[in-house]
């Protein structure tokens, strides 16, 4: 029997769900299945990782643990090395602990985990699992148990090619589009997730897991595009033929989202019990913030002078930063990592700060950056800087950037060689909130409950809760005991069991099994007559 | 290590001498287990095959190919940046004997 239904909707914001779940003039309820489900359930905002974004927070999802001690920043990773700075994607080998598929796994629950970011290659569990953000062409051998590729394609209409993260149509999401590539965008994500719908239908009514867990992304990807069709302060404003189309589409979607959320919890079974959870939340962006140009500016950052090669010309078109690495002291890696890199020298001659220096230079780059404002409103542009150690202390510390900016409206940096530094657009898009959406629902959860905030750690606890498991003893994450009836609590407390295995380069090491641990082991094997 | 002599005899230059017949294979097999979706002729991969022009590799692809040998080899981060990046620039291309003469280079690496 299937215990846990775990749905992932990238990018969800109440702002949203709660306007799609009410009676919209026109429309009707969007999303009617989903309307009565948080009816009958709790729910809570889930405070994001301190960069609101896919990769940390999904592998905070996964793991119960914070940037600083899972390891996961960004899209990309970055290494320095010989003055020259070379980008990859992260990958699951990034992960420095142990996930929740793993977890439940060595516990004999069986698994499916469908769609989430930064599992391939995959690590073997106990079930199945088809890794998100992996382009169609590499989809085959990054799927586990080897043989559920095959099994996939037997579902009718089955297309990896329209399924799998495709790396040129998802950098649109951060672009301008125009009217009809906007409608495109939104019409090729309603195709992407009935396959994603179809194989988690699939492996749930074959397979019945312990934990089933599905994610959809195109809300996400949705939403920065056509946000302003979604968002309930902006989607009366524009009355034009197109902008009610894209209404129109965008609502499609989320009906036919709620369609297979339906079939889903349906096909699950009135014994077991749903969560939902986003990464992060949805809000207007308003402003263009050109901080490489701001770096440029205060004297930290040399452009890379551009060449007519064909090298030359990617490199531009790229999403990453093209410097002159001899004479950048400060920078911004990648849009999404809203950070800002300072280097070190580490030997005479080197380019960058000294190590005596560093941390002068940080705090004379703060009051730099603190300076910086609207010209016409005069409103600083960042809302915060942050130091590393403050967000994102661990053992991982050392590969965050040194500083974090929250932009004033939420918004993601760019680090275009442009001007001015900063800007008004002309049309808000939507960008990632630090606040998403908590939900549960189903036997032994409370109704009607609105809780107080969660955080994304707390998403990890909460399904090895549900899954009759202790929580691991360094878990960041706690349930959200709140969701639950005080009935169900006292049936099943909340435990705490041995930490999670050590992980080296994605691999989970063989772990002694503490004593103590070991202790209760035995005795709960005496108890069930098994030892004497 | 022993020599592939017939490519080096067929395509007459020294840095394809030196292939490791072993890690040669291997190399091919990774690529032609990548290839088998891609409605891209595997057949015919040679020595002088670079992985852009004739295999139609994206730079996602690269990337997806440097995990798989990694994972082949079972040793993560081998340093793939040292191919890619010349002179702080992306390389146009990269031919199969350049992939396998680095692989072996770092498999002759003790691990970190």
């Amino acid at each position: 029997m299937t215990r846990t239904l775990f749905i992932g909707l990238d990018g969800c914001t109440f702002t949203v769900l709660d306007s799609l779940t009410s009676d919209l003039p026109g429309s009707g309820v969007v999303m009617p299945f989903l309307k009565r489900l948080m009816e009958r359930g709790a729910r809570a905002a889930l405070r994001s990782t301190p960069n609101p974004l896919t990769p940390p927070a999904w592998v905070s999802i996964m793991t119960g643990r914070s940037p600083g001690n899972h390891g996961v920043y960004d899209f990309v990773r970055t290494e320095e090395r010989g003055g020259e700075v070379y980008f990859t994607l992260s990958d699951s080998r990034d992960v420095r602990v142990e996930t929740i598929w793993s977890i439940a796994s060595r516990q004999d629950r069986r698994i499916v985990s469908l769609n989430f970011p930064i599992t391939a290659p995959p690590r073997p569990v106990n079930g199945s699992l088809v890794p998100g953000f992996v382009p169609w062409k590499h989809l085959r051998r990054n799927v586990t148990p080897t043989a559920l590729f095959d099994r996939l394609k037997s579902i009718p209409g089955f297309d990896p090619k329209e399924l799998a993260w495709d790396f040129e149509k998802e950098s649109q999401s951060v672009l301008e589009l125009t009217p009809e590539e906007t409608e495109n965008w939104v019409r090729y994500h309603l195709g992407r997730e009935e396959q994603w719908f179809r194989i988690a239908e699939k492996l749930l009514t074959e397979d019945k897991p312990d934990l089933m867990a599905v994610m959809f992304d195109g809300t996400d990807k949705i939403q920065h595009q056509a946000w302003p069709f979604l968002d309930p302060a902006l989607f009366d404003k524009d009355k034009s033929e197109w902008a009610q189309r894209m209404i129109g589409l965008c609502r499609r979607y989320f009906n036919e989202l709620d369609g297979y959320i339906e079939r889903l919890v349906t096909l699950a079974g009135p014994d077991t019990q749903v969560f939902f959870a986003s990464d992060h939340g949805f809000a207007a962006s308003t402003d263009v913030v050109r901080i490489n140009t701001i770096l440029h500016d205060l004297g930290h950052l040399e452009w890379h002078a551009p060449d007519a090669s064909e090298s030359g010309k990617r490199r531009e078109r790229s999403w990453f930063a093209n410097l002159d690495w001899k004479k950048t002291v400060a920078y911004c890696r990648t849009p999404s990592s809203n950070g800002i890199n300072i280097r070190v020298a580490t030997r005479p001659g080197e380019p960058g700060v000294s190590p005596e220096t560093y941390e002068p230079f940080r705090e004379k780059l703060i009051r730099q950056l603190r300076d910086i404002r609207d010209e016409v409103t005069g409103e600083r542009v960042f809302r915060e800087i942050l130091k590393r150690e403050d967000v994102f202390a661990g053992p991982a510390m050392n590969e965050a950037p040194d500083l974090l900016l929250g932009l004033r409206d939420f918004g993601f940096v760019s680090i275009a060689d442009a001007r001015p530094a900063v800007a008004k657009r002309k049309v808000p898009v939507g960008t990632h909130h630090p606040d998403g959406i908590f939900i549960a629902a189903g036997p032994g959860i409370r109704a009607g409950v609105k809780a107080d905030l969660r955080h994304v750690e707390d998403v990890a606890a909460t399904l090895l809760y549900s899954l009759d498991l202790p929580l691991p003893a360094d878990f960041e994450g706690k349930a959200a005991e709140s969701f639950f009836s005080p009935e169900h609590l006292a049936a099943h407390p909340v435990r705490t069991g041995s930490p999670t295995l050590p992980v080296k380069d994605g691999e989970v090491q063989d772990g002694e099994i503490p004593d103590d641990e070991k202790e209760k082991i035995i005795k709960q094997l005496q108890m069930l007559g098994y030892m004497e | 290590m022993a020599a592939v002599a017939d490519n080096a005899a067929v395509v007459g230059m020294a840095e394809i001498a030196q292939v490791d017949p072993a890690i040669y294979a291997d190399i091919t097999g990774i690529l032609q287990n990548m290839l088998a979706d891609w409605g891209v002729d595997a057949a015919d991969i040679d020595l002088e095959t670079r992985l852009v022009a004739d295999l139609e590799f994206a730079s996602v692809d690269i990337i997806h190919l440097a995990v798989a040998i990694e994972e082949h080899y079972k040793r993560p981060r081998m340093g793939f940046q040292e191919l890619l990046m010349k002179d702080g620039r992306y390389v146009d291309d990269v031919l199969v004997h350049q992939l396998v003469a680095f692989v072996d280079a770092k498999l002759a690496e003790p691990r970190a």
